[in-house]
């Protein structure tokens, strides 16, 4: 089975923008629709990583448009991450546009990390960063390492996290020939 | 004064519209507020159709002292068919050259810059304005006051939103004007639906740093808010209502840079 990383892919958002400035929700709405064009034009690829190299500032607008709509558009099957250096103003801006939408997006600096639009619930929370400290996990492995969570609670936990698109998941079969979810980190 | 300066040209410009015939009488002539006005450019963006007493200015003021004054206005066009992509970036130059030197610079510079972007993007997207909105920023000498003013004269905010919120969202519906406006600053609220609205919420999260009063003129009503330790609410807000019509919304923000 490949790993997430190997379907990995980069997007750097200045090749679809028209300045170095992205303002206004038409303009968002053009580069949206060149994103979906490059995403679809690789299938295989499940994570992209948006690299804002180039780009000098970002409103709410047009972060809500271009990027915080393509990741709800894909949620659950394919996902899109940041990583720093990212100018604080425009790190404010996508927040704001995430938030609004309901859509949690990743923003890696190097092994560490921090979640932009949205925070897990309470209850999942721990669910998440033991996920993130793996490429890929299972319920199962969760459950090793906390004892006092049941494997059915483990289940709807992380289910809840790729639903809300936290991470990706993909079907594999477990030891007893049954169908198990391996969860992958958005890196 | 600009946010004055731009409402009273957006004002004219509409009554030149409705074909009614309009006289701007300076009792003190260049020497007065003419010259003040001129120096911002007022002229450049006022109907030809507008009379002017004594006479208008035969040059522009903008044109002749544009970037040779240590207290920075610029007033510029928004034509919502002629989409100005550097208009931003011309706005916010200019204001750097003037406040480059603070500490906080980066996050003046990215609060305006944010602030003209949503509000300018407003006036493409929502107002249906038949007539040029204007977008207007003034440092003030001492450079201890920003003004951030954008000014349209479409159908004005409440008359595109309420609409939708009697059948989308009856709670938000009973508001009065002031506290819908409110909350379009403090949720941000969208005819678009709830995902949408994000732009003057923002916005507002951005001036609120910076103590920022905002300052709204609706066709017949003004409301300024003042941050609170939690933002702007309608505890803090002064409402002025049966103001003469003034079409479109025009929303100023007022930084305070001490």
């Amino acid at each position: 089975m490949k790993l997430m990383n190997e379907n990995h892919s980069t997007i750097k958002l200045c090749d679809y923008m028209v300045s170095p400035e992205g303002w206004g929700r038409s303009q968002g709405r053009e580069v949206y629709g060149k994103l979906i064009d490059f995403v679809e034009a690789n299938p295989g690829v499940t994570i992209f990583k948006i690299s804002l190299e180039g780009v000098r500032r970002v409103d709410f607008s047009f972060a809500s448009e271009a990027l915080i709509e393509l990741a709800r558009r894909y949620r659950g099957r394919k996902a899109f991450y940041f990583s720093t250096p990212i100018d604080p103003d425009m790190i404010e801006n996508l927040d704001a546009a995430a938030e609004k939408k309901g859509q949690p997006l990743m923003v890696w600096n190097k092994d560490e990390y921090s979640i932009i639009g949205m925070n897990p619930s309470q209850g999942a929370s721990d669910a998440l960063k033991f996920a993130l400290q793996h490429e890929s996990i299972r319920a199962a492995e969760f459950v090793s390492a906390n004892p006092k969570v049941s494997i059915a609670n483990a289940s709807m936990k992380f289910k809840q996290l790729w639903q809300q698109g936290f991470l990706l998941r993909r079907e594999d079969i477990s030891g007893s020939g049954g169908t198990e979810y391996v969860y992958y980190r958005i890196k | 004064m600009i946010d004055a300066a731009v409402r009273l040209l957006s004002l004219l410009n509409q009554l030149d519209l409705c074909s009614r015939r309009v006289i701007l009488e300076f009792e003190e002539g260049e020497i007065g507020a003419m010259g003040y006005l001129n120096r911002m450019g007022f002229f450049d963006h006022l109907s030809p159709n507008v009379e002017v007493s004594p006479e208008r200015p035969t040059y522009s003021g903008a044109d002749r002292y544009g970037g040779m004054n240590a207290s920075l206005v610029e007033i510029a066009r928004i034509n919502p068919k002629n989409r100005d992509q550097n208009l931003l970036s011309r706005l916010t130059e200019a204001l750097m050259q003037s406040c480059g030197h603070r500490g906080d610079a980066a996050e003046l510079e990215g609060a305006a810059w944010t602030i003209f972007a949503e509000l300018i993007d407003n006036i493409f997207s929502h107002s249906q304005t038949p007539i040029d909105g204007y977008a207007a920023l003034q440092l003030y000498q001492r450079g201890n006051n920003l003004s951030v003013a954008v000014s349209d004269s479409g159908l004005g905010i409440m008359e595109t939103l309420r609409p939708t919120l009697k059948t989308e969202s009856p709670t938000l519906a009973r508001l009065s004007d002031l506290e819908l406006l409110v909350e379009i600053f403090r949720q941000g609220i969208s005819r678009h639906g709830a995902d949408r609205g994000c732009g003057l919420k923002g916005s507002a999260a951005k001036a609120i740093k910076f103590r920022a009063k905002l300052d709204v003129r609706l066709p017949t009503s003004r409301v300024l808010l003042v941050p609170s330790e939690d933002g702007y609410r309608p505890n803090t807000a002064y409402c002025y209502d049966s103001l003469p019509l003034i079409w479109g919304t025009h929303i100023c923000f007022n930084f305070s840079l001490h």
